[in-house]
């Protein structure tokens, strides 16, 4: 039970001791940890299960499990890095902390509703993994569930869906909860235009929480519904259209991957500043641009159904939308370019993570376009192509965000340091691992290498050998970034209120903050957020 | 221990806005959820016209227009309760909410009698008359029984949220200048008249 | 100290319902229900526009219900504005569905 009052002296985590003031708090730092703490354990059973992956696909025909299974890992890899990871990822813990201190405030607007958001997710989770143990095993259709297989088949998709829709729920709370804060309760004299662009991301991203979820929520019923009643809407001996499914899963879905993104985004308009010392090229344009690409990217879902059988109209639509989304994709990447430009760049971990993301996102980004080219689909709808591209946007970009984000903010958290040459390796060993394993992916799509193949062609394998090489580098070096950051946790040196020369707020408050995030009164520059004297 | 400065946009100070607000987005959310299921009907009664147009027959007109009154009803009685609570008479209130409630259950007992009937007939998903008819037919009965279903839902989540602000009313914690749970149960009510405004002649008055 | 008592910080005005106004809202409500059977029972089969009319009614009476009853027309305009976002966001998913359908051969 979190204390409305207490001294500034004390930081957050000293107001309180014990398992029941975490599982019970209302304080939003500590809800941001307890997400913290449980996606990435996800995390890292997602990590598994992909490196599972990588083995099997090492060489062709049987290495380590039965087709059937082959099937179940990648449903299961994607059901937890999509819904119980990357969605909720930095919103839940780096919007959960930051949103409030970055905006002037004690917490955020609905403290209880924020706690519900994490139950939702811990159950959500259980649920999911209670799929590995019961029945017939996890789902053996892909993350995307597609209508009739996921109706017929007897693995564990009722209870996946009903877990995506309890994740669902978290989401949209989480979000909901955002919009309140960021309109109602920003320091005063701290309008819209002044607030840091991470809160325009997670403002952007709030709506995309709030108004896409509920559609694969209701999605999600109509299969569970239909495996319950053995007749339903998607059925094509009543008539009903296995295409309709696609659209309404994907209407959800393809906003989504902006949920995963603009937040992301977000972090790097915060790390490039504070590591160019300059102030942010073009504020506004940044700022709109997230409403931007959240506005259009609801637009654009069809392009993930090229070859279903949509109709030819529609795809040219879908395919002019596609191509517009990424223009203010383009705009920030351009602005954050501009700001590096003649800026006094500090190449810390945290800015190494974000022009890796950069790098990355930037490949992914193209890589997309390729795809959103009605021909140039045809050939590489369903390849490793996209596999590639995904994984190029989704974990080389806001993956890399997050581990920068984590980075950047660290000693505020924890009060403490991390060792910065550790940091360094590890990041190297990720660059070089990510790179090594997605890139030929996008390769060997374009050879013609099916997904969620089991197996595949001998003159696949080189290719398939290098990226699960890449793999275990990736692995490596996750291993090492994480034992440096308990190391740094446990034992690294204190950490002051500004190590790295920041000027958004949290950065005025101690480290670790106190229970109500100041403790003295925040000072707005007239200057804006980015005012780099 | 005290603090040594107060934050003037603390977020535990009390703001009815936020409340209203933070109510107005859950309710987006219910929207789109029932969304969905509008635009999956818009779909298949586009492709199956003439099917639906055959199976609404089996509705009864004169039960989904005394449905309609009694919702539309309850939503005056409700938001007539904020009107009393608003001027201070908080008996009022509370029997207007009842109102509101007894309509809830007016609803569902007349849904009651129009699900039997179907039951009756064979005309549920699963059972035999179901699965004679038409392809279009057996979409359309598939949804409404879908939707009416979940819309009922709503209606008794609707009446639970009602009998909570009664309760909190008898306990003063809500009261005249200090209202906003009543103001969001009235719009969760208003959300689930919203829906069977639509559900209404989509269902009922294809022809 | 609970600061979960005290009246509100906004000191604008609240505006009041009056119990006439809502009764007034209620008939028109009751009178264009009865205007959509009507329309439905009696009316010539127009197919898409007996859809369009019934739409049109529902969608009046959803709008009448908004601003009265949910109190829309004396709340802060932007409650209207997200509304409209809400709405115009669900318009432009149906349209885009609807165009793959209505264009397949």
């Amino acid at each position: 039970m979190s204390t409305l009052t207490s001294s500034p002296d004390l930081s957050f985590y000293q107001v309180a001791k014990g398992i029941r003031s975490w599982i019970f708090t209302l304080d939003h730092k500590r809800i941001a940890l307890l997400y913290f703490y449980s996606i990435s354990t996800f995390f890292l059973v997602g990590v598994v299960l992909g490196l599972l992956l990588r083995l099997e696909l090492i060489a062709p025909g049987k290495t380590i499990v039965e087709p059937h299974t082959y099937n179940q890992l990648f449903t299961l890899h994607g059901v937890i890095m999509i819904f119980l990871f990357i969605i909720p990822v930095i919103p839940a813990i780096f919007g959960n902390f930051f949103l409030p201190i970055m905006l002037g405030t004690d917490d955020v607007s609905f403290p209880r509703v924020n706690l519900l958001s994490w139950y939702l997710y811990i159950l959500g989770g259980i649920l999911a993994l209670l799929t590995l143990v019961v029945g017939d095993g996890p789902p053996d259709t892909g993350w995307t569930f597609y209508a009739p297989y996921s109706v017929k088949t007897g693995t564990n998709v009722s209870i996946a869906v009903l877990a995506a829709f309890i994740l669902g729920f978290s989401s949209i709370l989480t979000g909901l909860n955002f919009i309140v804060t960021i309109h109602r309760l920003r320091y005063p004299g701290m309008s819209f235009f002044q607030m840091p662009l991470f809160a325009w991301a997670l403002y952007a991203t709030a709506w995309i929480q709030v108004l896409a979820t509920p559609i694969i929520g209701i999605t999600l019923l109509m299969i569970f519904v239909e495996r319950v009643f053995g007749v339903g809407l998607f059925d094509p001996s009543i008539g009903g259209d296995p295409i309709l499914y696609q659209h309404l899963f994907w209407i959800y879905s393809h906003p989504a991957v902006y949920i995963m993104a603009l937040p992301a985004m977000g972090i790097i308009s915060e790390i490039i500043p504070t590591f160019s010392h300059r102030t942010i090229f073009g504020y506004k344009a940044i700022a709109f641009s997230s409403l931007a690409i959240a506005f259009v990217g609801y637009f654009v879902w069809g392009h993930h159904m090229f070859t279903s059988g949509m109709s030819g109209p529609a795809r040219i639509i879908f395919s002019i939308l596609t191509f517009l989304v990424a223009i203010p994709s383009a705009v920030k990447v351009f602005n954050w370019v501009a700001t590096m430009y003649k800026g006094s760049i500090d190449l810390q971990p945290p800015m190494l993570y974000a022009m890796a993301f950069i790098f990355q996102f930037l490949i992914g980004g193209l890589t997309g376009l390729v795809v959103g080219a009605l021909a140039t689909d045809i050939h590489l709808h369903d390849t490793h192509f996209v596999v590639g591209h995904f994984h190029y946007v989704m974990f080389g970009g806001a993956g890399f965000a997050f581990f920068g984000g984590i980075h950047y903010w660290f000693p505020k958290i924890w009060g403490r340091m991390y060792n910065v040459r550790w940091a360094n390796i590890a990041f190297t060993l990720l660059f070089i691992g990510f790179n090594t394993l997605y890139f030929p992916m996008l390769i060997l799509g374009i050879m013609g290498m099916p997904r969620r193949y089991y197996d595949y062609l001998p003159e696949f394998q080189p290719l398939n050998v290098i990226s699960t090489v890449g793999s275990w580098i990736l692995f490596i070096g996750l291993i090492i970034m994480i034992v440096n950051l308990i190391n740094g946790y446990r034992k690294g040196a204190i950490a002051g209120r500004n190590p790295w020369g920041g000027v958004t707020l949290e950065w005025q408050t101690k480290s670790p903050p106190p229970l109500q995030n100041f403790d003295k009164a925040p000072e707005l520059s007239e200057h804006g957020p980015y005012d780099f004297k | 221990m005290e603090t040594t400065f107060v934050l003037p946009n603390s977020g535990h100070n009390r703001d009815d806005m936020s409340s209203k607000m933070g109510m107005w987005l859950f309710l987006f959310t219910e929207l789109l959820l029932f969304g969905g299921l509008f635009l999956v009907y818009m779909i298949y009664r586009f492709v199956y016209h003439d099917d639906f147009l055959e199976a609404s027959l089996n509705l009864q007109v004169l039960f989904g227009a005394v449905n309609t009154i009694v919702l539309l009803t309850s939503s005056m009685t409700v938001a007539m309760s904020i009107t009393a609570m608003q001027k201070g008479n908080a008996q009022l209130s509370k029997r207007l909410i009842w109102l509101t409630i007894l309509s809830a259950g007016i609803f569902l007992v007349i849904k009651f009698f129009e699900w039997s009937a179907k039951f009756e007939h064979g005309l549920f998903p699963g059972m035999a008359h179901y699965g004679e008819l038409a392809n279009g037919e057996r979409l359309f009965f598939f949804l409404y029984f879908f939707m009416t279903g979940l819309h009922a839902l709503h209606v008794i989540i609707g009446a639970i949220f009602l009998l909570y602000v009664i309760k909190s009313i008898q306990k003063q914690k809500v009261r005249q200048d200090k209202y906003m749970l009543l103001e969001n149960a009235g719009l969760y009510w208003h959300l689930v008249d919203l829906i069977w405004i639509y559900l209404f002649p989509l269902f009922y008055l294809i022809h | 100290m609970n600061h979960q008592d005290k009246p509100s910080s906004h000191a604008h005005e609240v505006h009041i319902t009056s119990y006439k106004d809502h009764a007034s809202t209620f008939l028109g409500l009751v009178l264009l229900t009865i205007m959509t059977v009507t329309v439905s029972v009696f009316g010539a089969d127009l197919y898409t526009l007996t859809v369009l009319t019934a739409l049109a009614i529902a969608s009046t009476k959803a709008i009448v219900v908004a601003l009265n009853f949910m109190h829309l027309k004396h709340d802060p305009k932007i409650f209207r504005a997200m509304i409209g976002i809400v709405l115009l966001l669900f318009i432009v998913f149906a349209v885009l569905t609807l165009v793959d359908y209505m264009i397949r051969p």
